[in-house]
């Protein structure tokens, strides 16, 4: 919601400026952007008192001093006689309607309209509804106009018996279901959807001069969730769900008649009201010293009192009369939250909090699991996590009903699909030793079971030093790695994946294994590295684009230059060198020489990396490793 | 001169693997607070409606509970957990006070975009006992703020609303390029919900707060994009 600093301010006596208004706001928990002279307000949902000009100034007087005093229209208004029917007087206990016959449509409207038209950048439409939502915008009352001579007849407000089509006024056609709330006309066609949006035959047109304006309370669950149950933006919603005045309709129907008086000549007036409970307000016990126990401070009674009546509460004795607008207080937290705002969160003292004087607490860490993560870190595997929803649907699948995505709608009942996924996604990508492993809780239905779960696959190389880039990863290499260290578990299933049921060329086999972490479960791994949590590394972009791998093969003949040439090529340095590493080591004791490959992976974060860039990189190496004398690379003079 | 006997092989490093980010960043914050006292507790993140809403003091017309926002299971008799707080349900009804619980794990929303996801991670924390107030809970951020993000931190608190907690704060820190950032929700228990949890909110009062673990960690690490923590990408992972 939009509101203008100019508006603002022009009814506060002291003038803040916008940034001091801003920090003010923030302090009564009414977050926002400021654009311009106009604050962008994101207000909390249970402050729909505030959803307007008047409603951010009853919290502003708890620092200011605001004018209130909005002229209204004070004659005497008389009674019309308006065929309306109420079947929903529940969810609507109050409604009233003003009729008005103007002389003329004015070209050019009062001061304050025309600054809200044009400061917030509003979209004129006709003169009553352009009225309406200035109304709207200044009070936070959602009114409805339509055009008289389209309703003589009468309404009836009522829950709809069968789905009926409806055109909005923003011509939308929509059908209602049965048992929507909605105004309806002499012929039983929808006029309005109560509380969200008018219909386009009785809306108001640029020529209409006799109108009637409705003005009604309805509850907060008859219109929640119907705006987007039919798509629709409304204004009027935002606000009802969110809670309106019941005790308001009076002086916002004066004030929408001073602003018509304002702007063009009245010929006729007549108002119907139908109110079938009377509004009572609620009533809090008032007691400061609740109020400071709740927030740890040490307030006076006199200071509670002066802070909840600038804020419009009215102090009895021991008692708090909550205004009709705030549905938001019902207990004495509701009225400390109110000090607390007023004095400023970041005002109140902080008190030390010691948890120690509770009885020792155990960490819960399963020691079995922590030591197989370690186990799998300490030997290249990298942990994933994935979001549980899949097509795959089997007997014990559960599904979700409302789900984000049809084709996945269904709750996994292993990890195997999804870690054969991220494995494919990694190979595409280039990646040629893959070891992945995810933990997560499995549920399953009938009735609703959990379990506790590993999952854990491997392909390609075993690692990329020299010892094990030739090895490749299989049953055995797994096996051996979990068998040594899991006891308690005596089958555990290996399970090769075929490549031709996922259309897959590569060579590597695909290796999975699930373990489920049952009672007996138990892992003796202990790991002789530490293992800290990284929370302050910097991410670097990764790249889309593919990357070129070269390898460099050199004959050592001079010893002295191995450890030099191992340092240079390792600790070299390009932006689009993304890898280095020895891929092969072998040392020829009858010819006295050392043969050492070097694998470099290059790749460029914003493009594909061409061979001119490569080539160059390439070529400083070449010339670089020349200079060590009795190194040569075989094949390159 | 060198002679064979002088050559030492090159070091066969081993790859080291890692952590998922997110569990980096769940862990540190859990073991964190365990050490400072609170018990570790889990529950199930397929859960019923009365603990995930009715107990929270989530009613019935809330937003939160409509089908857009929330995705539910075996034909609406359960939903995904929309946050961890049943979990501090579970534990309240479990045991009688003082306690603290931390609870931490994977929640679900029906969202997908640059910031949100259908699942994400949150960790909760709830302290009941006698005369626990609102300077308390600020105590309490404090430490778990300068814990994260370092005691040079600049803090703010403002208003919020959560069905669940009243008086309500969100706290911000004051980032190097000036701007206010939403690290985390808070408040006061709402005596609501002790008294659904069978707690006599007349004795007892409590403190709550909870983190997603996704948004702390896109500060600490510097992402952008929610989404990457997901995509399995191991030049993405092994950076952590």
């Amino acid at each position: 919601m939009k509101i203008s600093y100019k508006h603002l301010v022009s009814r506060i006596d002291e003038k803040p400026n916008i940034e001091e208004l801003s920090n003010k706001l923030f302090q009564l928990g009414h977050e926002h952007e400021i654009n311009g002279n106009v604050f962008d307000m994101e207000l909390t949902p249970n402050r729909g008192d505030c959803l307007s000009v008047n409603g951010l100034l009853r919290d502003l007087n708890l620092f200011y001093s605001i004018n209130n005093n909005l002229e209204i229209y004070k004659k005497e208004l008389n009674e019309f006689n308006f065929n309306f029917v109420n079947h929903a007087k529940k969810d609507c206990p109050k409604i009233s309607f003003l009729k008005i016959e103007i002389d003329s449509i004015p070209e050019k409207y009062n001061q304050e309209m025309e600054s809200y038209f044009y400061d917030l950048n509003v979209k004129k439409n006709n003169f009553f509804t352009d009225i309406s939502n200035y109304i709207s915008y200044e009070t936070g009352q959602p009114t409805h106009c339509y055009d008289m001579s389209e309703i003589s007849e009468g309404v009836t407000l009522d829950y709809l018996k069968t789905k009926q089509n409806f055109n909005t006024l923003l011509d939308n056609k929509i059908e209602l279901k049965a048992g929507v709330l909605a105004f309806i006309n002499n012929k039983n066609e929808v006029i309005n959807l109560a509380g969200i949006m008018g219909g386009s035959s009785t809306s108001c047109k640029k020529d209409t001069k006799s109108v009637l304006i409705e003005c009604a309370y309805f509850n907060a669950e008859a219109i929640i969730g119907k705006s987007i149950q039919y798509a629709l933006t409304s204004d009027a919603a935002h606000r009802f769900e969110r809670g309106v005045d019941p005790n308001c309709h009076e002086n916002i129907l004066r004030r929408f008649l001073k602003i018509v008086e304002e702007c063009t000549k009245i010929n006729s007036i007549g108002v119907y009201t139908e109110s079938y409970s009377e509004y009572k307000n609620n009533i809090v016990e008032f007691c400061e010293k609740k109020i400071n126990k709740i927030l740890g401070t040490n307030l006076s009674k006199k200071d509670c009192i002066i802070h909840l009546q600038n804020l419009g509460f009215k102090i009895n004795e021991s008692q708090i009369k909550i205004p009709s607008y705030r549905h938001d207080i019902s207990s004495i937290n509701d009225i400390a939250e109110e000090i607390a705002r007023a004095i400023g969160y970041n005002n109140i003292d902080q008190k030390n909090l010691d948890l120690f004087s509770l009885e020792d607490k155990k960490i819960n860490q399963n020691s079995s699991e922590f030591n197989l993560k370690n186990l799998l870190i300490d030997n290249g595997f990298s942990e994933i996590i994935n979001n549980p929803f899949t097509s795959i649907n089997n007997e014990n699948s559960i599904e979700v009903d409302n789900p984000l995505d049809i084709n996945r709608r269904f709750l996994r009942t292993d990890l195997k699909n999804s870690l054969l996924d991220n494995l494919l996604f990694n190979e595409r990508r280039q990646k040629d030793s893959i070891k992945l492993f995810e933990i997560s809780d499995i549920y399953s239905k009938s009735p609703t079971q959990k379990k506790r779960c590993i999952g854990i696959i491997i392909s390609g190389r075993v690692d990329k030093n020299y010892k094990d880039f030739s090895k490749k990863l299989d049953i055995n290499y797994l096996s051996n790695l979990i068998n040594e260290n899991i006891l308690n578990i005596p089958n555990l299933n290996y399970e090769t994946i075929s490549r031709s049921s996922i259309n897959s060329k590569s060579k590597n086999k695909i290796i999975y294994l699930e373990i489920e972490f049952s009672e007996t479960f138990h892992c003796r791994y202990i790991s002789n590295s530490k293992h800290v949590n990284k929370i302050d590394t910097t991410y670097k972009p990764i790249s889309n684009f593919p990357s070129s791998i070269r390898d460099l093969s050199f004959s050592v003949k001079e010893f002295s230059n191995f450890k030099p040439l191992q340092d240079y090529m390792l600790n070299f340095n390009d932006e689009f060198l993304k890898d280095s590493y020895i891929f092969d080591y072998f040392f020829n004791e009858k010819n006295d020489e050392i043969k050492i490959g070097f694998r470099l992976v290059f790749q460029s974060i914003d493009s594909t990396i061409t061979e001119d860039q490569v080539n160059k990189i390439i070529d400083i190496i070449i010339t670089d490793t020349k200079k060590l004398s009795g190194i040569s690379i075989p094949g390159l003079n | 001169m060198s002679t064979h006997k002088d050559i030492i092989p090159p070091v066969a490093s081993k790859t080291k693997g890692s952590l998922h980010p997110i569990n980096q960043i769940k862990s540190y914050i859990m073991d964190s607070l365990s050490n400072i006292g609170f018990e570790i507790i889990e529950g199930p993140e397929i859960e019923t409606e009365e603990y995930n809403f009715d107990m929270l003091n989530i009613k019935k017309s809330h937003p939160a509970r409509q089908m857009h926002d929330t995705f539910y299971v075996n034909k609406k008799s359960n939903v995904l957990r929309t946050h961890t707080s049943p979990v501090q349900i579970r534990g309240m009804l479990n045991k009688k006070p003082p306690f603290a619980f931390i609870s931490g794990g994977k929640v679900y929303r029906k969202d997908d975009d640059a910031t949100h996801l259908p699942m994400f991670h949150q960790i909760e924390g709830i302290y009941v006992h006698k005369n626990v107030s609102f300077a308390n809970l600020k105590d309490l951020i404090y430490k778990i703020v300068y814990m994260l993000f370092g005691e040079n931190t600049e803090i703010r608190f403002r208003p919020s609303y959560f069905p669940f907690t009243e008086p309500s704060a969100e706290v911000d820190i004051l980032s190097e390029n000036g701007k206010w950032l939403e690290i985390l929700g808070c408040g006061i228990v709402n005596p609501i919900v002790l008294n659904n949890c069978k707690i006599d909110s007349n004795i007892y009062s409590g403190l709550a707060f909870g983190l997603g673990v996704e948004r702390i960690a896109m500060l600490k690490y510097g992402v952008n994009d929610i989404r990457d923590f997901y995509k399995s990408n191991l030049d993405f992972l092994k950076q952590f």
